[in-house]
């Protein structure tokens, strides 16, 4: 076969696998066939085993040219092949049904945190990234521990200001989580980083905005040099973190026998943003944090040396910080254990098409 | 308490355009809260006095009187009015036609039954005075008839402060203390005390009251003087209307100025008819005696009553209220005034045992200024020569003064200063801060000698810091510049139960769905008895909230199940949890502990196996994956306090060796008890004791390791009666044993037609594999007749 017969034999084998593949749509069909063109004994495969007729001369041209044409047909080949893939996929992810693409997903209800327990983990975070441990301690007290301990001896009149429970066995139900206070000098001494979040007990009539039972969370910092300036500093870095935005502070003169000085610490209105409204019987400020140095005998009671070390104190209503990042009217429903009023809706289904409760 | 502004301006000379609500911040944020700021804003036009000539009732209407007033210049007009009390010949607030006051306009002439009503007697409630409401407001002769009643005495502000924020200031019980708190904010001089001044009345000529204290702890300082001369009339209008305004009633003048100085100073006194007492003698009642207090209620007294006795009659219950029978009426003339300084402890449980939480008892129990009994004395000398012109002493001022406490001294280390202040404050500073409050400082060998007034040195201030309270708060909180803490890094244990509570709540809600309710720690006598349950020995509380909430919960599952019965209005299905403490009377160690309780309900008879197997299912994981340790359940007997418990289907959860809870079906009767819907319910719960878990630490599986040769899994199902018990099916295949095996696990329970009638299928896999070579078909052929033996040997057969 000359050259020039090899050419035209080639532009034929072309042309056939062109017009063979169109018949073709399985993949395994398009592989035989691949093999019938390409393969040692295909008709390509053949003329290339042939090569060694032709004179030493012509065998490179011979065989550019086979090869060229080899290439030509394999990628005609798996071009056609990966058409047939591409169908393939196509029809298969159309499926056998018609999906709607834009139906929300599984519909089945969350678990959920109370409240109160959503806002003290958050507050957690906050103080453990500052460094703070965690402490607790127990809600059924001594009048050691919920009241001498922290400077308020017996017969002192801010023992009126707290309405105690008080127990058969001479123990009192907590009325603040100050007593953690001293049970961690205790524990740990100075310097010391804690706070100390838990139930609290005072006995009040129940209304819209009061509890017997309600959460606070104590705050407390000891250390060589530790300032007022410190305490408004931290103090505004936690309500920051809590509010999620810049907030504006009032501090002012506060009484707390286990402080002194003692310190009030208001926050600019949330709900009104300063301008004066109900929540903040038009004063533009609520109060948020009591706080204050720790007292010079508390320290003493813990064991910590008042002239070496100084500290401050705080402590922070859980309970009615919920009730303002939920806008929880009726501190009432926190406790009576009906879900509806302290469940996300989201959890508790589907997507919500309208929701007009507010 | 209530602070008038026309008031403290008698002591500071504040500016005249000053605006009271800058005045009520600036009090705030330096002394004591603010809560509230009210203009008293009468606007009296044309006001004047107007003497009552004649007073007679109107038949048709009940509560009206008709009236004939003078009103200057001999003229009289007729009016109509509801005031209670009429004097006839007294002096009154009257509003002429044309006059006005803000509450009723400007007075017209009117009709009322029939008679012409020309101008009007202003009831106490229109010119400022809220408790006098209807009452005429009565003067003395201080003005004539027909006199113009000056504008601006009626005009005022009132600062209303929180009483919480004052216990520890006796000084700021009285308008003079206040005005010196805002003389020291505005920078400008306080005037001194207007008194008459001591020697005045110290005339030696006069005798001497005789007093006697038997304790000289519980009286410090009892003062009294004598005085003739005082007859019953109206105290001045400007002084009714201060003491109006700040929420007392005008009384008399004698009442009424006593009531003045109490609110000017802070000092409570007393007056006594001076002819039933000669003498003083203050002692300890005896038990059983009763006294007749003046709010005529028959007190009985103990041993711990302190009482001011005359010839061993009881006259008063020191410091709290004064008796009936020695009470200044109508026709006394002369008086015994009694200013006394009382132990604030002993005032405190008298009121409390008693019940008598007076004005008076309010103040001595925060410890007042000993000095005051002299300086109300004085005060009282002062504006009472002003209101009875025909005063005499009967007696010197007399004074027995046992316990004269010594001067108090405290000593301040600068650098502590700066420590709380955060940046330095020198002497000068100090000075400038602390004189206009009344004390004076010294330094000495680099330490300040800080002189506490007399007023500050009860308790209020005796320490450094307290000192260093004055300075900050006077140096101002929004002056100072805010800095984060520099502190020590410390490593302290994380808080094990803290993490566990709250890593478990996490775990339960996101994990198993769980939703958590809170609740009271105390039970509820009324639940208690609609679940039929007997609480056993409690704890209790001596004050509980209300009757019947008595009792600390031993256990969360008895609130739990009424959280349970509140949601099933509104849900179908749904899972709780709850974590607290609950109180153990009889324990050996802690009586408190902290319990988690974990309900699952749904609507529906037959879902009492998906309730409880989910409850189980969400503890098995959770003991998993927070201490590496499997749950084993042991079947229980149904405890005495827990008859909401089904017999056949409680147990109790072990870790290891450890009982750390139980787990149960409500039984039906409890769930019908509950609440009639219940009974169509299915209810699974678990309490769980987490206190008792800190103590054990996590085992860690070792991880990390292919076999080496691959292992072949095998499952077997074994019939067994349905009425047998898991694990003690469980416990005896896993004695089996063989030489290839190398882990058995449960896979499931089934029941069903296809295992018969009285049958439970349980699944097992077993897992085989060398660690020498690859397995046959003959091993695992061998593996499974040796274990079907032994199953056979223990009376099973395996599900083919
Ligand atoms: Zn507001």
């Amino acid at each position: 076969m000359t050259l020039d017969e090899l050419s035209k034999q080639l532009t034929k084998i072309e042309l056939q696998v062109a017009t063979g593949l169109r018949e073709l749509d399985q993949i395994d069909a398009v592989r035989s066939f691949e093999s019938s063109v390409l393969g040692k004994q295909g008709s390509i495969g053949l003329l290339l085993k042939n090569i060694r007729d032709y004179p030493p001369e012509e065998r490179g041209q011979v065989g550019q040219v086979i090869n060229s044409a080899k290439a030509k047909a394999k990628a005609i080949i798996d071009a056609r092949l990966n058409e047939i893939q591409r169908e393939a996929v196509e029809k298969e992810s159309q499926g056998a049904s018609d999906v709607d693409p834009t139906l929300p997903g599984g519909v089945e209800p969350l678990g959920s945190l109370h409240p109160v327990t959503m806002v003290q983990l958050e507050i957690e975070r906050i103080f453990e990234r500052f460094g703070f441990t965690v402490e607790t301690g127990p809600e059924m007290e001594s009048e050691f521990h919920n009241f001498d301990a922290l400077n308020i001896p017996a017969d002192h009149p801010a023992r009126d200001m707290q309405d105690t429970f008080w127990l058969n066995n001479g123990q009192v139900l907590r009325t603040h989580t100050s007593p953690v206070q001293h049970r961690a000098m205790k524990k740990f001494g100075a310097p010391l980083r804690i706070i100390a979040p838990g139930r609290c007990f005072r006995y009040e009539t129940l209304d819209a905005s009061h509890e017997n039972t309600f959460h606070q969370v104590e705050g407390l910092v000891i250390d060589r040099e530790i300032s007022i300036p410190n305490l408004i500093a931290m103090s505004k870095a936690l309500l920051q973190e809590v509010m999620q935005r810049e907030v504006k502070l009032r501090v002012r003169p506060g009484f707390f026998p286990f402080v002194e000085p003692g310190l009030e610490i208001d926050m600019n209105c949330q709900i009104c943003g300063g301008s004066g409204c109900a929540t903040c019987k038009h004063s533009g400020w609520v109060e948020i944090l009591p706080a204050g140095m720790v007292h010079p005998e508390v320290l003493r009671a813990g064991g910590i040396d008042p002239d070496q070390y100084s500290g401050f104190a705080f402590g922070l209503g859980l309970t009615r910080l919920a009730m303002m990042k939920y806008g929880i009217r009726d501190i009432r429903v926190l406790n009576n254990g009906d879900l509806r009023p302290i469940v996300c809706s989201q959890r508790l289904g589907g997507p919500i098409l309208v929701n007009k409760a507010s | 308490m209530l602070i008038s502004l026309q008031w403290i301006r008698d002591f500071v000379d504040l500016p005249t355009d000053l605006d009271p609500r800058d005045l009520a911040e600036r009090v705030t944020v330096t002394t004591a809260e603010v809560e509230e700021v009210t203009p008293v804003h009468i606007n009296a036009q044309g006001l004047i006095a107007a003497k009552i000539l004649s007073a007679t009732d109107i038949p048709e209407k009940r509560n009206l009187k008709l009236v004939e007033l003078e009103v200057g210049d001999g003229k009289t007009v007729r009016t109509a009015t509801a005031a209670p009390v009429l004097h006839v010949g007294s002096n009154v607030v009257f509003a002429p036609v044309g006059a006005s006051v803000t509450a009723t306009g400007a007075i017209k002439a009117a009709t009322v039954a029939g008679a012409p009503s020309e101008g009007m007697i202003l009831p106490g409630e229109a010119v400022g005075i809220p408790l006098a409401m209807q009452e005429a407001i009565f003067l003395g002769d201080e003005f004539q008839p027909g006199q113009v009643l000056p504008a601006e005495m009626f005009e005022d502000w009132i600062i209303e402060i929180d009483n919480k924020s004052i216990t520890h200031r006796p000084d700021l019980w009285g308008h003079y203390g206040m005005a010196r708190e805002i003389a020291a904010i505005y920078d400008v001089p306080l005037s001194a005390y207007p008194i008459t001044p001591k020697a005045e009345l110290c005339d030696s000529n006069l005798p001497e009251v005789a007093i006697s204290i038997a304790d000289a702890h519980a009286c410090r300082r009892f003062t009294a003087l004598r005085l003739e001369g005082v007859p019953t009339i109206p105290a001045p209008l400007w002084m009714q209307l201060r003491i109006g305004r700040i929420g007392m009633r005008p009384i008399s003048g004698l009442v009424d100025l006593t009531n003045y100085i109490m609110a000017d100073l802070g000092q409570p006194m007393h007056a006594f008819d001076a002819d039933q007492v000669p003498d003083i003698d203050v002692k300890w009642a005896k038990d059983g005696e009763t006294l007749q207090t003046l709010d005529g209620m028959e007190r009985e007294l103990t041993k711990e009553s302190l009482v001011v006795q005359s010839q061993g009659k009881s006259l008063s219950l020191a410091g709290v209220m004064g008796g009936l029978n020695t009470e200044v009426v109508d026709t006394t003339d002369s008086l015994l005034l009694e200013s006394a300084n009382w132990d604030p402890i002993t005032i405190r449980r008298t009121a409390h045992r008693l019940s008598l939480r007076t004005d008076a008892a309010a103040r001595f129990e925060k410890s007042l200024d000993p000095s005051n009994t002299t300086l109300s004395i004085q005060r009282f000398h002062l504006l009472a020569k002003a209101m009875y012109p025909e005063m005499k002493l009967t007696s010197r001022l007399s004074d027995n003064y046992p316990s004269r406490p010594d001067p108090v001294i405290v000593k301040v280390n600068p650098p502590h200063v700066k420590r709380t202040l955060g940046r330095a404050c020198d002497l000068t500073e100090a000075v400038s801060i602390l004189s206009p409050l009344g004390f004076s400082v010294e330094e000495i060998d680099g330490s300040w000698h800080v002189s506490v007034p007399s007023f500050r040195a009860t308790g209020d201030v005796s320490i450094e810091a307290d000192v260093i309270e004055e300075i900050v708060r006077r140096v101002g909180f929004d002056a100072v510049k805010p800095s984060m803490p520099r502190v020590s890094m410390r490593d302290i244990k994380m808080n094990p139960i803290h993490e566990l509570e709250m890593r478990s709540l996490e775990f339960f809600c996101l994990a198993e769905r769980f939703h958590e309710v809170n609740s009271y720690i105390w039970y509820a006598q009324d639940w208690l008895k609609q679940l039929g349950m007997e609480a056993g020995d409690c704890i209790e509380l001596r004050n509980p909230a209300a009757e019947g909430l008595h009792q600390l919960r031993r256990l969360m599952m008895p609130n739990m199940l009424a959280a349970v019965q509140r949601n099933r209005f509104y849900f179908s299905s749904f899972n709780l949890m709850d974590l607290g403490s609950v109180f153990e009377l009889h324990s050996k160690g802690d009586q408190e502990h902290r319990h988690l309780a974990l309900v699952s309900a749904r609507r529906g008879k037959k879902e009492e196996s998906v309730c409880l197997s989910h409850i189980k299912r969400a503890i098995s994981q959770w003991a998993w994956l927070r201490f590496g340790q499997q749950v084993t359940y042991t079947p229980a007997a149904v405890l005495a306090e827990c008859p909401w418990e089904n017999p056949h289907h409680t147990a109790t959860i072990s870790l290891g060796d450890t009982i750390v809870g139980r787990v149960s079906v409500i039984e039906p009767g409890t769930r019908r008890a509950m609440d009639e819907h219940l009974s169509a319910w299915s209810i699974a719960c678990a309490e769980i004791r987490l206190s008792n878990l800190t103590s054990l630490t996590a085992t860690v599986e070792k991880l990390g390791t292919i076999p080496d040769h691959p292992q072949i899994d095998m499952d077997f199902s074994i019939l067994v009666p349905a009425s047998s018990r898991y694990h003690e099916i469980a416990g005896q295949v896993a004695d089996f044993d063989h030489d290839l095996l190398k882990q058995i696990r449960f896979v499931d329970s089934y029941e069903g037609k296809s295992v018969g009638e009285g049958n439970r299928s349980l699944t097992f896999r077993t897992v085989i594999g060398s660690q020498q070579r690859t397995l046959s078909e003959e091993d695992a052929n061998g593996f499974q007749d040796a274990f079907e033996a032994y199953v056979t040997k223990l009376g099973f057969a395996l599900r083919k």
